[in-house]
């Protein structure tokens, strides 16, 4: 099971096959299915509730699934118990032994696999390098701070040398700092070790920074996987738009399709050039997605595409969201970069036009 | 009148000291009025010699502790070791023993199996355990006697289902002692085990397992380093009353069957010699405190790197 010897790992690959869970009447995952490669780095994002942890859970063997199938590289796992699958979890706090030094953490794994003394010794070593602690590993656990225990957790998952590392939201207790540090971090673990991980966050900025692909989950499904660009730049959904990053939505008639471009009528009476997905064929009233920093703002004028006021303009540093209400009632936010002379220059109450460059649209499917 | 920080912080830390000893006054004063008083008296009394019928003489006397160990040969004064103690010592000493192994045997798995219940069903199991508690501990031996006499209950049963001729005797003998002291004792191990495997954090267990460490790593490993606390707890709670018990033999071991409670009342009724009988309770005390210098010397020694 884990014969490779050091440095030649090879990341497992996961074959979910409609994987059912319930608890009881309630369904936590709604027949998920989802092919995860061999190194990657696959992140589960979803709000608090949507069956992340529960899909983690039947990864690692802590539940059944009640339906459906899970094959870890075309062998099926889903009945094995979690001590039998070459896939190690690193909790979402920790679960770090607190009778135990953190060489003794660390040395666990290859411990109860039975491995002998002076690779034992010599693994915890590398890892306790790996992730910076090498004067550490004679403390308890209780000891160590926060951010130091993640990392403990972390080389104790990794030490067994998994086939794939789970990861249930291992950042969401540190401060911001850290956790950016540890996202850089983690990301060059997978690198380095190529294993496969699976990342479960319901941050998705964070979801869109470190991962390979990501599966938006809601209410026990997944609504869309694909790489970060794709999930932020082509919602499939109105969830999926919502969820990732913010979003203005807009009711729009279809004009005319041509290609795989169509032209929408907003209720402005403005037309603009919209995206859709592939396969789907647009027409009568549809609703079209726009990112406020796809939007630029401007003194009113004929030419613009939208016309509205300014409800609230909320500074962030880098840029300034400008909130706006249209004509038909519509809230539209819009993102600006903040240059060197300050601020956007617009007042709350002042009437604004909205200015949208072609091809930045995206019609929902419904 | 103005003073210096120093004198300031120094009344301050005067008047914590006086503060401190007035809080721990009333429990000091209960140690050692119940406590340290009591026990006193049994050791200047274990250096008296005994009265005609009872009671003391007031001399300076060595005899009784000599005889704790020794007996005079009362025809030609030879002194040879005193078997019938030792081996008094001996019997109860192993009998606490097992009854603390018996007790964790059971206990463990009983406490285990109410720590995972259901929060609000914990409680009616943990009000169970403590029902035996309510009766006095001379009519939970009779109760026991009744269950394991030769017409009691078990044996009646076997023979009326056919499986036995003539009934097993289980009276009388370190059988019943053993069974009569893991009843009464039990409890006492279920809570502060109970204690310990409900602060366990059971993410742990689900750790240790996806580390490849089969039930029994996990059990030995994990489970057990971690609810030390409460076993330790357990362990003297049972030991020590277990080690001194008078009623459970006396019922259930009948009069061959001592233990060094027995003996030692022996001393205070009929054997009318209160010296010895004090020189037994300290040699008792002795024991105990001793065995739990070690116990608890070991047990904090391999703590952190159990297993
Ligand atoms: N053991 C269980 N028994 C009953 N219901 C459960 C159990 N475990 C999870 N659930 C339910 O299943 C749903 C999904 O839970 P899960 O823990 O997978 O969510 P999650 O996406 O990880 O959420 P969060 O971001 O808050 O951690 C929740 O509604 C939860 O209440
Ligand atoms: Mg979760």
């Amino acid at each position: 099971m884990h014969q490779q010897p050091a440095g030649t790992t090879r990341g497992g690959d996961i074959d979910m096959q409609n994987v059912v869970k319930d608890f009881g009447h309630f369904r936590a995952v709604d027949n998920v299915s989802l092919k995860i490669a061999s190194n990657e780095f696959f992140t589960l994002l979803g709000p608090s509730g949507c069956g992340k942890t529960t899909l983690l859970r039947m990864l690692a063997g802590f539940e059944m699934p009640t339906g459906g199938k899970i094959l870890l590289d075309k062998a099926d796992i889903s009945l094995l118990p979690p001590n039998r699958r070459p896939i190690n979890t690193v909790f979402q706090n920790y679960a770090l032994f607190p009778h135990m030094t953190v060489a003794e953490n660390i040395g666990f794994g290859l411990k109860m696999l039975g491995r002998p003394k002076a690779e034992i010794e010599k693994v915890t070593q590398d890892m306790l390098r790996l992730v910076q602690l090498e004067a550490r590993g004679k403390h308890l656990v209780t000891q160590l701070s926060g951010g130091q225990q993640q990392r403990v957790a972390l080389a104790r998952a990794l030490a067994p040398q998994p086939k794939v590392l789970l990861l249930d939201e291992p950042l969401s207790a540190l401060d911001l700092k850290l956790r950016k540090s540890m996202q850089i971090e983690l990301k060059r673990l997978q690198m380095e070790t190529g294993i496969t991980f699976v990342f479960v966050t319901h941050d998705q900025e964070e979801a869109l920074t470190m991962s390979d692909r990501i599966a938006v989950m809601s209410e026990g499904k997944v609504r869309q996987v694909g790489a970060p660009d794709a999930i932020y730049d082509r919602p499939a959904d109105r969830f999926v738009a919502d969820f990732i990053g913010e979003t203005n939505f807009l009711a729009a008639d279809v004009v005319s399709v041509n290609g795989n471009v169509a032209r929408v009528r907003l209720a402005s009476g403005k037309e603009i050039a919209a995206r859709f997905a592939e396969g789907t064929q647009p027409s009568g009233k549809v609703t079209v997605v726009i990112r406020p920093e796809h939007a630029r703002a401007a003194a009113v004028s004929a030419e613009a595409d939208l016309k509205g006021t300014i409800q609230t303009i909320v500074y962030l540093g880098t840029d300034t969201h400008i909130h706006a209400v249209l004509e038909d009632g519509t809230h539209f936010t819009v993102r600006q970069q903040n240059s060197r002379s300050g601020p956007c220059g617009f007042s709350t109450g002042e009437q604004i036009g909205i200015h949208m460059s072609d091809d930045v649209a995206q019609i929902l499917r419904d | 009148m103005t003073i210096s920080a120093a004198e300031a912080s120094e009344q301050v830390r005067r008047k914590d000291i006086r503060d401190r000893w007035l809080l721990s006054a009333p429990a000091l004063i209960l140690i050692a009025v119940a406590g340290v008083g009591p026990l006193l008296i049994v050791v200047l009394y274990s250096f008296l010699a005994p009265g005609n019928y009872g009671d003391v003489k007031w001399q300076f006397s060595t005899d009784a502790w000599f005889s704790v160990l020794f007996t005079r040969d009362i025809f030609d004064d030879t002194l040879s070791i005193a078997d019938a103690h030792l081996s008094i010592f001996w019997r109860s000493i192993k009998l606490a023993i097992a009854t603390t192994g018996l007790c964790v045997a059971f206990g463990f798995p009983t406490a285990y199996f109410i720590a995972t219940r259901p929060s609000h069903n914990r409680q009616i199991w943990l009000f169970l355990i403590t029902i035996p508690f309510w009766t006095n501990m001379l009519i939970r031996a009779f109760a026991i006697q009744e269950v394991i006499r030769n017409e009691g209950i078990v044996n009646t049963l076997l023979m009326k289902l056919g499986l036995i001729a003539a009934p097993i005797p289980m009276m009388f003998s370190d059988f019943a002692i053993l069974l009569g002291m893991t009843y009464v004792f039990l409890p006492l191990m279920v809570l502060p085990l109970y204690a310990s495997i409900e602060k366990l954090d059971f993410r742990l267990i689900e750790a240790a397992y996806d580390l490849y460490a089969s039930r029994w790593n996990v059990l030995f490993r994990v489970i057990v380093p971690l609810v030390k606390p409460g076993l330790i707890a357990g362990a003297i709670l049972v030991f020590i009353p277990a080690l001194s018990s008078y009623v459970i033999p006396r019922v259930l071991g009948g009069g061959k069957n001592l233990m060094i409670g027995n003996l030692i009342e022996l001393q205070f009724g009929q054997g009318r010699n209160w010296p010895l009988g004090a020189s037994l309770s300290v040699t008792l005390v002795i024991i105990v405190l001793v065995a739990m210098l070690y116990y608890v010397k070991n047990a904090s020694k391999s703590g952190g790197a159990h297993g």
